[in-house]
């Protein structure tokens, strides 16, 4: 189906288990046609979030619909959504074509189907082995396919990169894009900005089960950020406060210079006669941005990434030097 | 409806389970109907036993695996349920099939096919091995006399009523392990004890209504053994016991399915 995909709506979404607040009054969109990364620390919200959108697990109050439909309402489930909620669910004595023959009986996807898709993720010469035996990619491979088997116009993915090699997440990559490319809705959790920033048109970032930030990627990216080293840090400081520019401090010395380029900086020092012994443009900070977004303050208000931010404490690494390969887990 | 069961049954055809029981039930059958038929009527301690000629003897030969097997059918039914928790496939499982009554019946049928499956795989093993031993010790195998094929329609349905007893089993317990040991260790060994014990204490009455014992009914067996006497149900009575125990089981299952999160 390459028809568009369905506007996905969480509306005023709360989950409470016992006395855990899991989703607290949450409430963001997802449109079709585009990546959109779910983004937040691991214990967010993320994945009960999910599963009140699949109709698995009851929302206390608030309701999550796709196209305007509650799950169960939906009339044919799995040609409208396709789900991977981690890479379990599987029986491990059933091969992984019975699974997909399974699954597409209770929905008349013809088993010609199953075969194709499977050829799809890369999964053809394994499908007769028993799941049990399946490496961790070769399960998440598993689980798209399983989303993929009624090929529904939204997709729903939950930590799809857990567990893939360094090729497997390019490959995942690409075959997201393409999803969306032929304008499903594509919705992808991850706990990691990095596993996922190549690939995502917009991000809703959420933390202790509050929304953070809804927005294009390109808009939490937008804050240009310079790296700056002087044998006399504070006349440097000075003199860079003075041209407008907002100054922290980085690791080692280092000063921090957001919302200016290398060229804006360097000018700005030697106007004022000082020493700099390094300085480089940083690409952007997404990663320290989205960790100051979610670590501690879970507050809407407080979540507004001004560019030149000081890292919140508590936060150490919200400074890390330009390592986007490289997250923190928290 | 019909997809869902059928999606049902392919789950169970697809794992090892079902021919791992099937061996089960068809050995069980094989020797207890093989020994039964040979050993009627010797005398056991002095006291000689009924033989060949009593229709409940023959009825214990055809039937001889009943209490293995409805134990079978239940882990089967317990599996069912429990197992879908177990490898959290019950989330694929309500993906397809968000309305999740329709999978509490697809499995409620599902389980009634599987069960009555393994019940008339059991009365043909008992028959098939029972019959030449009959024949052999010159008895007679009265095969359309007796109540023997009420008796053995009624043993078909017995086991596929306890799978569904284990559906709702499965579902209350869904640690598949836990509820296989403590459902397995209540029916063969707590039951046994407790209605040997009533009917010791000469509460048989009592006795008849537990499940074992309502199963027993179905085929009217021997009632006295050994110099104990057993007193059960008529084979209705037994009959609606059990169905009684299977509704409450399957319906507690049905019940915390819709109503679970699945998470």
């Amino acid at each position: 189906m390459t028809t568009s995909g369905h506007t996905l709506e969480v509306r005023s979404l709360t989950k409470r288990f016992g006395s855990v607040l899991a989703v607290d009054d949450l409430s963001f969109t997802v449109a079709p046609g585009r990546v959109t990364g779910f983004l937040g620390p691991n214990g967010a919200g993320k994945t009960t979030t999910l599963r009140i959108l699949l109709g698995l697990v009851r929302p206390t109050s608030g309701q999550a619909t796709i196209g305007g439909r509650r799950y169960a309402d939906l009339a044919d489930p799995l040609h409208t959504v396709g789900a991977s909620l981690e890479a379990t669910g599987f029986h491990p004595g059933r091969s992984a074509r019975n699974h997909l023959r399974v699954q597409a009986a209770t929905s008349g996807v013809p088993t010609s189907r199953v075969d194709e898709i499977l050829a799809q993720v890369g999964l053809a010469e394994a499908a007769g082995r028993r799941v049990g035996g399946y490496s961790m990619g070769m399960r998440q491979r598993l689980a798209l396919a399983t989303a993929l088997l009624g090929d529904p116009p939204v997709l729903l993915f939950d930590e799809p990169a857990n567990g893939l090699d360094p090729e497997g997440i390019v490959w995942l990559r690409g075959f997201l894009r393409f999803l969306a490319g032929q304008g499903r809705t594509v919705l992808v959790s991850s706990h990691v900005l990095s596993e996922v920033r190549q690939t995502v048109d917009d991000v809703v970032i959420i933390a202790q089960g509050r929304l953070i930030r809804q927005a294009p990627l390109a808009d939490l990216e937008e804050a240009e950020t310079a790296l700056v080293r002087s044998p006399t840090p504070e006349r440097l400081a000075e003199a860079l406060t003075a041209a407008g520019m907002h100054i922290s401090p980085d690791r080692d010395g280092l000063l921090r210079v957001a919302g200016a380029d290398t060229a804006q900086v360097g000018a700005a020092a030697f106007r004022a006669g000082i020493e700099l012994h390094e300085l480089r443009a940083r690409d952007s900070d997404l990663e320290a941005v989205f960790l100051s977004l979610t670590s501690g303050n879970g507050g809407n208000e407080a979540a507004e990434p001004a560019p030149g931010d000081t890292p919140p404490p508590g936060s150490p690494d919200a400074g890390r030097p330009d390592s986007p390969g490289q997250e923190v887990p928290r | 409806m019909i997809r869902l069961i059928r999606a049902e049954l392919l789950k169970f055809a697809t794992t090892r389970l079902w021919w791992g029981m099937l061996i089960g039930v068809v050995t069980i059958s094989a020797l207890s109907a093989a020994a039964t038929a040979a050993l009627a009527g010797s005398t056991v301690q002095g006291t000689s036993t009924p033989g060949l000629e009593d229709p409940a003897v023959l009825r214990g030969i055809y039937a001889g695996g009943l209490s293995i097997t409805y134990m079978l059918t239940l882990a089967i039914g317990i599996i069912a349920m429990a197992g879908e928790y177990r490898h959290e496939t019950m989330t694929a499982t309500v993906l397809a099939a968000p309305r999740r009554q329709h999978v509490v019946v697809a499995k409620l049928a599902a389980l009634t096919v599987i069960g009555g499956g393994y019940g008339v795989a059991m009365v043909a093993t008992g028959v098939l091995v029972g019959l030449p031993v009959i024949l052999g010790r010159g008895g007679s195998p009265h095969l359309t006399q007796d109540g023997i094929p009420r008796a053995l329609a009624l043993a078909v349905l017995a086991v596929a009523l306890w799978a569904i007893l284990g559906l709702g089993i499965g579902t209350l317990i869904r640690n598949q392990v836990v509820a296989l040991l403590v459902t397995i260790g209540i029916v063969s060994i707590a039951e046994p004890i407790i209605t040997y014990l009533l009917q010791l204490a000469e509460w048989g009455s009592v006795a008849r209504f537990l499940p074992g014992t309502a199963t027993g009914a179905l085929v009217t067996p021997v009632t006295d053994s050994g110099g104990v006497s057993f007193s059960y149900l008529p084979w209705w009575g037994g009959a609606l016991m059990l169905f009684g125990y299977a509704v409450v089981s399957g319906g507690i299952g049905a019940a915390l399915t819709l109503r679970r999160d699945i998470s």
